[in-house]
């Protein structure tokens, strides 16, 4: 039988704000363990909680960057559970009135076709502790550094047809959400959490199979892998006839499938009510509007004035601003060194490759664009060629030092000494008699070949155009 | 008309989610207090309450917020209070699922 | 100096002058304390060498000419308002010797403006009730009957004599009962007006700090002292539209009292008489008396509780054995949980988180807790409307005399204690609980219920009353 695939992804997002959502401790990742606690997020009696008006903001252009209708009411509600890792025994959340509802992003299909991907809602919601179970297993160690950080829930309508719609789901979002300035949507951090709801259903059947959840993806790409993983498994169940059972599953990357993390999937009572020490939350038309107006300008509309104002090529453009830290590079680096298109090759080419060797962001290697210009002036200047400059930008990126330090300590400057140059030319004519008649004879294309002879005696560091000048001067003698 | 026992039903369950010990003696008397007591609300329940919104928050005010601003305090005081802090860590037994 | 005879201002006039050293002062304090404790059983916890120091510390900012409002006069908080200094309990033992690392604002305020904490009063299992006799430290008896309990420790140590002001916890109705069974002033103030930061309530909807003394001028220059925004608590948002300056107090031939004879209905024969016999002295100081119709006054009771039990086992969930307080021995996490929650946990915590737990889940939510917000909402307009052509509300503030302290009363007896507070508590509104008269040799206090931020009118009609007639029972000072 042929199956269809039914993907709802449920995003968790950290916002960017300086301080928890409820309390005043720094929202920001320290190792020591509970060192980011205060009597309010650790529940303590008579605390109460004070909302943080910046990740109100930043939940509503959020909401907004990702198309959603916005409550001009809304609250925060108490879902009450035991676990170690929530203080009050209740997470504060918006359960019943979300801030966005209804929203959307657009992806393309596995066929390249546009698609319109619903988002059912995006809430505020404060974040839980972290639970480390001890080596042994006779105790667990609480840490509640992460209490209290202000996410925001992203919940897709069940719209999802595949893995790799859901890998390029989860990268727009990305996108969309550090271009909106709200979080950094970091997986591997932690920043950015995916769980999935997956299930089968028959071709042209309307009512959706019994689904699963899948738990514990540490990267797109292990979202993709484990979904890939899970619709197989269920194929299988199905096509002998079996039913798929409704349960949660932990994707274990090591091993590269799931285990069942819980049984049944029970639809748990919360008693959810509505938090009583929290003001409700009030906007006004004007409000959301300017909100709205004040959107940070999202990827397409930077690549499209990347195009008008720099004179980048269409795909230059689509490279650069694929993420917003790289697109911020790019731009700083203009600052300083005002060629667009010379700066959009570097950072797509060399700057990029180091990038990817070591898997990081634009914004987290120590190669800032002021170094990225500086080498590109020494190249203008002279002090080094274009061969050498890449060789100085991998030590420099791997090194962290300057890029003139690099070249001042690698002794990579650039022989532009005429008597020393002199000599090789003399060297270069006396070794290749054969090249140098042909050049006398009319055939002067050859001379790319003598030039290319000397910048190999010299390693490279040979200023090519004086050896040039010198190679003609000396034939022509 | 409302089926008293059935909302008096699930003592147990409510015992076991609010996570609470109880001895058996105690949970007899708490059998006989929950149907009293749902008895006594009875008067409640036949209020006409057509018309009337429930109260969603009893603060007379919307948009109470503070600026995002980080203050840090003593931390040594409040895991003093822990029963059991080890390494930097509030400590628990192990968990079984 | 003999602090039932003088009032705040004089009191604190007589510290500022040199008079006497706020040192003398709360070392007698102290002193009457201990012996007046072992037989009524009002304090916790008895301050002791670090009040001592505060007064001297007090007494140097006097010598150097400084000016306080509050000049080292004793004061006492019920033991479930955090002070740094002394353990807080919250009306378990397995906090005896919790000290909370911080301070809740309104005695952060009292102590700003000279006052003295000299001790933390006793109160119910978890501050759940208005009686003090489920309290595990004993009840604390009633100074005017030994047989009886006090209902509040607090009422019991401004009647006795020990402290100026207590500041207090009232939630349906604790405060007011006691103030009304020992013969004192107590202040439940317009919701919002006094912060509720460090106060541990089991209800954030209805729990409030109110203010016990000995007089209505006492109350309103507490009032003064402690009410106003602070960040810590949303529910003082409300102080920042108000505008400043005091209300007018209108002349007594101006003023309607609404009166509820029906309410009446509810009380044995001979309490009738005794609230008939106060309410004559209030028509011949020329109070205009309109009968009106407060006809959900059992509903709203009920609805109280239904609310207030949801609320506590959801606000009690933070009692987890994990962050503060003490654990039970325990194998494993769902053991710590059980074992350490049923120990910090009464059998009147017990039954309220249980019973709360059953009426937020499935099923019940709408009939119970939807039913009784809807109800809630009833008796806002009910009173409010009141309130539209009368001035004041009078209710009685008791149903009964105090509980014996032998007794162990039915939970819904006790319940059913606050049917004359628990409404009022739904309204939001600012009720001061006073001397009427007396059954028994035990003072019987009735309820004044003013308009939002009224406080003022309240304590100046209820002293200009008191003054008047023979049932106050400490004479007029």
């Amino acid at each position: 039988m042929e199956f269809e695939v039914v993907i709802g992804l449920e995003v968790h997002v950290e916002l960017q704000t300086e301080s928890k959502l409820f309390c005043s401790c720094p929202n920001r990742f320290i190792s020591e363990p509970n060192f980011n606690t205060c009597p309010v997020c650790l529940g303590f009696p008579g605390t109460l909680p004070q909302l943080n008006n910046e990740a109100v903001r930043q939940a509503l252009t959020a909401s907004l960057a990702l198309n959603c209708e916005i409550a001009y009411f809304s609250y925060f509600d108490r879902k009450n559970y035991f676990y170690p890792d929530m203080p009050k025994g209740y997470q504060l959340s918006q359960y019943f009135e979300p801030i966005g509802s209804s929203g959307y992003l657009n992806i393309e299909d596995d066929n390249g076709r546009p698609k319109k991907v619903r988002i059912g809602r995006v809430h505020m919601e404060e974040d839980a502790g972290k639970l480390v179970h001890a080596v042994g297993g006779d105790a667990s160690m609480v840490d509640y550094n992460r209490v209290g950080v202000p996410l925001v829930e992203i919940v897709t309508e069940p719209d999802l047809r595949s893995p790799g719609e859901s890998r390029r789901y989860l990268e727009q979002l990305k996108r969309i959400l550090q271009y909106a300035r709200v979080s950094d949507c970091k997986m591997e951090e932690g920043s950015l959490r995916c769980d999935a709801n997956i299930s089968l259903r028959p071709i042209g059947n309307q009512t959706l199979g019994s689904k699963t959840e899948l738990k514990n993806m540490n990267s797109f790409k292990a979202v993709e892998k484990s979904l890939e993983h899970e619709i197989k498994r269920q194929y299988d169940i199905l096509n002998r006839g079996e039913e798929v059972l409704s349960q949660t599953l932990r994707w274990e990357e090591d091993k590269q499938e799931t285990i069942v993390m819980r049984g049944k999937l029970e639809a748990h009572d919360y008693r959810c009510f509505i938090d009583p020490e929290l003001a409700p939350l009030e906007l006004t038309v004007e409000q959301v509007e300017k909100a709205r107006s004040a959107l940070p300008e999202m990827a397409e509309a930077r690549a499209a004035r990347f195009i008008n104002d720099y004179g980048l090529p269409e795909y230059d453009a689509g490279v650069l601003t694929s993420s917003r830290c790289l697109a911020d590079y790019f731009e700083t680096c203009l600052d300083s060194y005002n060629n667009p298109k010379v700066v959009s090759n570097w950072i797509m080419g060399e700057f990029s490759a180091q990038l990817n060797n070591v898997g990081l962001e634009a914004d987290q290697c120590s190669f800032r664009p002021k170094e990225l210009a500086e080498l590109l002036q020494m190249i203008d200047e002279g002090v080094i060629s274009g061969k050498i400059a890449k060789e100085v930008l991998e030590k420099a990126f791997q090194s962290g030092k300057a890029p003139r330090t690099v070249v001042e300590e690698e002794g990579l400057l650039q022989i532009s000494d005429q008597s020393e140059l002199q000599a090789i030319v003399e060297k270069v004519v006396n070794e290749n008699p054969d090249s140098v008649e042909k050049y006398r004879s009319g055939t002067t294309k050859v001379i790319g070949f003598l030039v290319g002879r000397a910048m190999k005696e010299t390693g490279g560091k040979a200023n090519p155009r004086l050896v040039n000048e010198l190679l003609v001067k000396k034939i022509e003698e | 008309m409302i089926n008293m026992t059935e909302a008096g039903q699930g003592l147990d369950k409510a015992i076991k989610v609010t996570k609470i010990d109880v001895a058996l003696p105690e949970q007899e008397e708490l059998e006989r207090e929950l149907h009293d007591f749902l008895q006594w609300l009875k008067p409640m329940l036949a209020v006409d309450t057509t018309g009337a919104e429930q109260v969603l928050n009893g603060l007379d005010t919307v948009n109470v917020m503070r600026e995002d601003h980080v203050r840090q305090g003593n931390l040594a005081e409040l895991q003093e209070a822990a029963p059991d802090f080890a390494g930097g860590f509030y400590m628990v037994p192990p968990i079984i699922e | 100096m003999e602090l039932r005879k003088v009032s705040i201002r004089q009191a604190a006039e007589a510290v500022n002058s040199g008079e006497v050293s706020a040192h003398q002062l709360i070392e007698e304090t102290l002193n009457n304390c201990s012996v007046l404790n072992e037989g009524l059983n009002i304090f916790t916890h008895i301050a002791g060498i670090d009040a001592l120091e505060q007064a001297k510390a007090i007494d140097r900012k006097i010598e150097k000419g400084e000016k306080l409002p509050l000049a080292g006069l004793p004061v006492a908080v019920k033991d479930d308002i955090c002070y740094g200094v002394l353990p807080t309990s919250f009306g378990s033992t397995a906090f005896k010797e919790f000290i909370s690392p911080y301070t809740a604002t309104a005695v952060e305020k009292l102590m700003d403006a000279g006052a003295i904490v000299i001790g933390k009063t006793n109160l119910d299992d978890m501050s759940l009730g208005s009686s003090t006799a489920s309290s595990p430290f004993g009840p604390t008896v009633n100074p005017w009957n030994t047989e009886y309990t006090a209902s509040s420790a607090g009422a019991a140590a401004v009647a006795t004599g020990v402290c100026m002001l207590v500041l207090e916890s009232d939630c349906g109705g604790a405060l007011r009962q006691g103030a009304s069974h020992c013969g004192v002033f107590g202040l439940r103030p317009t919701r919002g007006r006094v912060s509720r930061y460090g106060l541990n309530t089991y209800s954030s909807s209805f729990g409030q700090v109110g203010i016990t003394a000995i007089s209505g001028e006492n109350i309103i220059g507490a009032l003064e002292i402690i009410s106003g925004f602070d960040g810590k608590d949303a529910s003082t948002a409300v102080c920042k539209d108000r505008p400043t300056g005091k209300n007018n107090v209108p002349d007594f031939e101006d003023l309607r009292i609404g009166c509820p004879a029906a309410a009446f209905d509810h009380l044995e024969p001979e309490l009738r008489e005794e609230y008939e016999k106060a309410r004559q002295v209030y028509a011949d100081q020329g109070l205009q008396f309109i009968d009106l119709d407060l006809s959900l006054l059992s509903e709203a009771l009920q609805a109280y509780y239904v609310i207030v039990l949801a609320e506590s086992s959801s606000n009690h969930s933070r009692f987890d054995g994990i962050r503060f307080g003490a654990a039970e021995e325990a194998g494993n996490l769902e053991e710590l949980y059980c074992k350490s929650r049923g120990a910090i946990l009464g059998r009147e915590g017990r039954r309220r988180s249980i019973f709360g737990t059953l009426l937020l889940r499935k099923g019940n939510y709408d009939l119970y807790y939807r039913q009784a917000l809807r109800i809630w909402n009833l008796v806002r307009r009910e009173f409010t409307n009141a309130l539209t052509y009368c001035d004041l509300l009078m209710l009685p503030a008791v149903k009964t005399l105090p509980r014996l302290s032998a007794a162990e009363p039915d939970f819904l007896d006790s319940w059913s204690d606050d049917l004359f507070c628990a409404p009022v508590s739904l309204s939001g509104l600012p009720a001061l609980s006073l001397p009427a008269g007396q059954l028994q040799g035990i003072p019987v206090g009735l309820q004044l219920v003013g308009r939002p931020f009224s406080e003022e009118i309240l304590v100046t009609v209820a002293d200009r009353v008191v003054r008047e007639v023979k049932f106050f029972p400490y004479g007029n000072s």
